[in-house]
């Protein structure tokens, strides 16, 4: 299992940040993910992958008012 | 003072008069920074310094509180001192028609208990987040777009922005696709106000992580961010 956000999600081998954002539907077009506190870039999110236990945050850009 | 009757006891008496002797510097004066004033002005927060370079126009009706059809083209900063003043005659509000900047951020500060932001661009929270810390000021961030809103706390040191924006090449959010809309300023901008009265009253609030609000799913989420 890992964290995503406050919710505990289920994890599978060689899982990567992009497969993650597909299936929870994360489809706005500015992401920001960071796991276990560590920011992962755009371009690093096809071929980045998520391990059993991580925590991974993910967040949407927003700087409106 | 029947002003602040409704306000007792989840404010006290002794509350009500620290409330009275502070500061707050709120940047920007558009969605969130109307709604903010609001609050803090019927809250009885002594002095607001506000702080804005636009004025009103169309397209800020759908949200803004201090908009109107009858004010298009008005300072919105000015129409933040005199909606401030007309709703509580006993807070003094300083209006500045000016772009925040670095340039003027220090004298901006200058005697300010907290520093609220609600600002609506990138590079300009950015540089709001350096000048508290130089400061040594307490900083209330917010921003929105579409339906989602986030709020967090930035003590003095702290760099959270930095982990919120990570790319500096970008200036604006989901916001220029997903646009504001009225409730989700309203609400975020509330919880700001708390968080911002919170801090002025020495009551515990966010702390290294954001409130995430979710409207549409119908979710309030606490996220550590370090």
């Amino acid at each position: 299992m890992i964290k995503v956000n406050t919710e505990e999600s289920p994890w599978r081998p060689g899982m990567t940040v992009r497969a993650l954002l597909d299936e929870k539907l994360f489809t706005f077009r500015h992401i920001i993910v960071r796991i276990n506190g560590e920011f992962v870039s755009e371009e690093d999110f096809e071929k980045q992958t998520i391990q059993d236990g991580d925590d991974v945050l993910v967040l949407h850009l927003m700087a409106g008012g | 003072m029947k002003r602040y009757l409704r306000n007792h006891d989840a404010i006290s008496e002794a509350e009500q008069e620290v409330l009275a002797a502070k500061r707050v510097l709120v940047v920007g004066c558009g969605g969130l920074g109307g709604m903010v004033i609001e609050c803090l002005a019927r809250i009885g927060v002594g002095h607001l310094r506000v702080v804005d370079g636009d004025v009103f126009e169309e397209s800020n009706l759908n949200r803004q509180l201090l908009s109107s059809s009858m004010n298009l083209g008005r300072p919105k900063p000015l129409a933040a001192q005199q909606r401030a003043m007309a709703v509580n005659p006993l807070v003094e509000v300083e209006a500045f028609q000016i772009l925040f900047a670095s340039e003027n951020a220090a004298e901006l500060l200058a005697d300010c208990d907290v520093a609220v932001d609600c600002l609506d661009n990138i590079p300009s929270r950015l540089v709001l987040q350096e000048a508290a810390k130089e400061a040594g000021l307490p900083l209330v961030h917010a921003a929105v777009a579409g339906w989602r809103g986030r709020i967090c706390v930035i003590h003095p040191g702290e760099d959270l922005l930095g982990l919120l924006y990570p790319n500096l090449e970008e200036t604006q959010g989901e916001e220029q696709q997903m646009g504001t809309l009225s409730f989700t300023v309203a609400l975020t901008a509330s919880w700001q106000a708390a968080e911002t009265v919170k801090l002025l009253l020495g009551k515990p609030g966010l702390q290294g992580e954001i409130l995430d609000l979710d409207l549409l799913n119908g979710s309030a989420n606490r996220l550590r961010l370090n």
